[in-house]
């Protein structure tokens, strides 16, 4: 029984089909090409465009009350639709199961392609540079109130101005940022 | 005719690039340079670069999830 199935995996491993569906990376347009299209699904499906980061705020506000703690009184949540989505909870929110699915399929998409490696922290440096990198992002996405899906792929889509101001501030913060990354970590 | 490994186990985009590049300025004509990556995206954008360049590369899948990607520097 055993012997059929490492032939089973090993005939599967040399499958034209898996490698080239499964296997190996689609190119880029392809990638891009399937993200446009399920973008407009989820436009179609949850009336909202397209959003990652702001989910976060919802799921750092749950996790606060559940400890808790109260964000009625805080600014960020202080609009009716912001206070009706906590109220709603975790379960009733769309955006929350968009990002279990980008992060389920990453990882089925990883384990699929047999690539799937729990890596070594290398440094302190990385350590470092990681939060503090996590923590500028998150806050810098909420101060813009969007981050670079919310607000400069979906602002792009539904040709707002606010898209394209986002992408030439993100073209020269990732200009400096390039220079940090390799000043600091090479 | 040396072989250099490079340890890039660890690293995100896009230090594994920008460490191959600096190093492969540093090698002779004729020597090959070996780029060790566990991630994925360096499996992508390495050989896309140094195949650009014109150099000879192979990547070969070591391991679940760690590649090596084998540049020799024949221009």
């Amino acid at each position: 029984m055993e012997n059929k199935q490492v032939k089973f995996f090993d005939r599967v491993k040399k499958n034209d089909y898996y490698l080239k569906w499964i296997k190996s990376p689609f190119t880029y347009v392809t990638a891009a090409v399937l993200l446009s299209l399920f973008q407009i699904v989820t436009l179609a499906a949850t009336g909202n465009p397209w959003g990652v980061s702001g989910v976060f705020a919802y799921w750092g506000a749950w996790v606060y009350e559940a400890i808790g703690g109260s964000v009625d009184k805080w600014y960020y949540f202080a609009s009716s639709g912001a206070q009706a989505t906590l109220e709603n909870g975790f379960l009733n929110h769309a955006g929350t199961f968009r990002n279990l699915g980008i992060i389920f399929g990453a990882l089925a998409a990883t384990l699929l392609a047999s690539g799937f490696k729990i890596k070594k922290i290398k440094s302190k440096k990385q350590i470092i540079a990681a939060t503090l990198g996590g923590l500028l992002m998150g806050y810098g996405a909420r101060l813009a109130a969007g981050c670079n899906i919310g607000a400069l792929y979906s602002g792009i889509a539904s040709l707002s101005l606010s898209g394209w101001v986002f992408a030439i501030g993100m073209f020269f913060g990732a200009i400096v940022g390039s220079k940090l990354l390799v000043k600091y970590f090479m | 005719m040396k072989e250099v490994m490079l340890d890039c186990y660890g690293e995100a985009c896009p230090v594994p690039l920008v460490k191959a590049q600096n190093k492969l300025n540093e090698l002779e004509l004729g020597d090959v340079l070996i780029v060790q990556i566990d991630h994925s995206c360096a499996m992508k954008n390495v050989p896309e670069w140094a195949r650009k360049e014109g150099y000879n590369v192979e990547v070969e899948e070591v391991d679940d999830g760690e590649w090596e990607v084998i540049i020799e520097k024949n221009k």
